[in-house]
């Protein structure tokens, strides 16, 4: 009997050891009721330490790029997003990756890395024949160097390249370094256009300024067309609406003194400054509809040499200017009209004094004007192609005597012009130009130009 | 008599140039069929209500001819329309639009 129940605990015991291991024995062999294998936890293990070291490359690798775009980033997140799972743990960390890191830099175009350049501008040849000057051909060439280092930051820089006389002359007609704020500021240093100056900034390169030459009074005397200093731009919308606005400080202009003909008015060639005082302008343009804008513009500034009588003379320049760019049914084609007048005033002053420089005492409030106005009609909804790329134009420029007396006559001059356009940036131009000086014989002038943006 | 001359032409040009002013504005903008309606591409961004495509037609024209989305690549868009933002006083919002479209437009 005892025997009996001996063999019976026996048994028990084995049994209770038997259900105790089961499981155990169960894990060691293969199996697909859903627990993971030695073999495959060893497998996601060693691709964890693989996606771990790939996560910190991509980390180091965006600390050292530059950000990229929204979409870009976007486009990424979701290819990570959909790629197939290799288990939850890999899943987990393909997430992890996608959520919490930006995914690595998508080369851009071409083999230049993150940064990228662009070589524009434009080239022009022209014939000019003027009474009372010798007819000549001219060319330039006009390289615009723009480096974006990355979305933000913007090098824009121009040469101006022709031959004169014997050689060639370069020059540096603009460079300036700019960031982008947010989306309605810019800040601007360098050598950068007078944003005052609608015509330099917009419409002077000669494969869109529609006239072989430039109007006085804003190109050539009453406005700045460079400014050396530092600017903040932008624009932002106000309903249907949009305002842009620039304001800038610059070195500004010197102010001419030692020339009778010249006395009291402003040279704004002179890119370095005389004096401690910085000029200060700016313009704000108002767009009530697309393809219109009205603008009033300003610079004040203390042009006159420091330490001399002339260091407190106050200068001011104002300019009103609108642009209407609309397509007509009624006209079958496209109307641009442009048109900028500007004001300057200098502080009332004495020059020369003393006469030793033989025109003086010349006491001075000096005042000047100046402006054009230009229509131009494209006729781009017809059927011809040969009529569609024709463009008139109809230019009227002014600039005022000069405000001694003793220079140059107030100017007056009217332009026809005929346009033919090879491609959207490449054109043929001819114009007439009638221009009789006050008291001066005629200067009438007929050009030829062709003109290609790049 | 010469200047009486000049300030008379000039009173005429100056009213041509408000009349037509006047003329231009009142008349509505033809609806005309869009280089990507054309194609059926349509842009889906958009800004104030104006499609990219219409963004970079109102802003460029405003200077220039508009030059056909193909001749550059998108990098060379990027860096153009960046640079014309800060030329032309346009928001980053626009910026965005214009070049979404003119690389959707390819």
């Amino acid at each position: 009997m005892k025997k009996i129940r001996n063999v019976c605990l026996a048994m028990l015991i084995q049994s209770a050891l038997l259900t105790m291991l089961a499981p155990v024995i169960r894990a060691e062999d293969a199996t697909t009721d859903g627990y993971v294998t030695r073999k495959e936890y060893d497998e996601l293990k060693a691709q964890m330490l693989v996606m771990k070291k790939e996560l910190d490359a991509l980390k180091k690798e965006r600390e050292a790029g530059p950000k990229q775009d929204y979409t870009e980033r976007q486009s990424v997140v979701e290819r990570h997003e959909v790629a197939p799972p290799r288990g939850e743990a890999v899943a987990d960390t393909h997430k992890q990756v996608a959520t919490e890191v930006e995914p690595p830099l998508v080369q851009p175009e071409g083999l230049l890395g993150t940064t990228k350049f662009l070589l524009a501008g434009w080239a022009e040849g022209m014939f000019e024949a003027r009474n009372g000057n010798v007819s000549t051909f001219s060319a330039s060439f006009n390289p615009i160097f723009l480096w974006e280092l990355t979305p933000k930051i913007l090098f824009d820089g121009r040469l101006e390249i022709e031959p004169s006389g014997g050689g060639t002359n370069v020059n540096l007609v603009n460079a300036q370094i700019s960031y982008l704020l947010n989306d309605y500021v810019a800040l601007g240093v360098g050598e950068f256009f007078s944003p005052s100056n609608v015509f330099v900034e917009r419409f002077e390169p000669q494969w869109i300024n529609k006239l072989p030459d430039r109007p006085i009074g804003i190109y050539h005397g009453v406005l700045p067309n460079i400014s050396v200093g530092a600017q903040v731009r932008g624009g932002f919308p106000i309903g249907p609406t949009r305002v842009d606005y620039a304001l800038y400080v610059s070195n500004g202009p010197t102010l001419n003194t030692f020339d009778a003909g010249t006395a009291g008015t402003l040279d704004f060639n002179s890119y370095t400054d005389n004096n401690d005082d910085k000029a200060i302008g700016g313009r704000v343009g108002f767009l009530p509809i697309p393809g219109v804008e009205v603008g009033y513009g300003f610079e004040t500034s203390k042009p006159g040499f420091q330490g001399t009588t002339f260091a407190d003379v106050r200068a001011l320049v104002q300019s009103v200017d609108l642009e209407i760019t609309r397509d007509s049914d009624l006209l079958k084609g496209r109307i641009n009209l442009f048109a900028q007048y500007a004001w300057s005033k200098v502080d009332h002053a004495v020059y020369d004094p003393d006469g030793s420089l033989g025109f003086g005492p010349l006491p001075l409030t000096a005042k000047r004007d100046g402006g054009y106005a230009e229509i131009a009609y494209r006729p781009t909804e017809l059927d011809s192609d040969f009529l569609r790329n024709l463009e008139m134009i109809f230019r009227w420029d002014h600039l005022s005597a000069d405000p001694s007396g003793l220079g140059d006559p107030e100017e007056t001059r009217w332009t026809i012009g005929l346009d033919y356009w090879l491609s959207p940036s490449t054109v043929i131009k001819a114009a007439y130009e009638w221009d009789k000086p006050n008291g001066e014989r005629n200067r009438n002038a007929l050009f030829f130009q062709t003109a290609m943006g790049f | 008599m010469n200047r009486m001359l000049n300030r008379s032409l000039l009173t005429a040009c100056l009213l041509l140039f408000i009349s037509a002013s006047l003329t231009l504005l009142a008349e509505p903008k033809a609806k005309r069929k869009t280089a990507t309606e054309s194609s059926g591409l349509v842009s889906s961004d958009s800004y104030m209500g104006l499609t990219g495509e219409e963004l970079w037609s109102n802003n460029c024209v405003r200077c220039h001819n508009i030059r056909p989305p193909t001749m550059y690549g998108n990098a060379q868009w990027d860096v153009i329309v960046h640079h014309m933002r800060l030329r032309a006083n346009i928001t980053g919002q626009e910026q965005r639009a214009i070049v979404a479209f003119l690389k959707s437009s390819k």
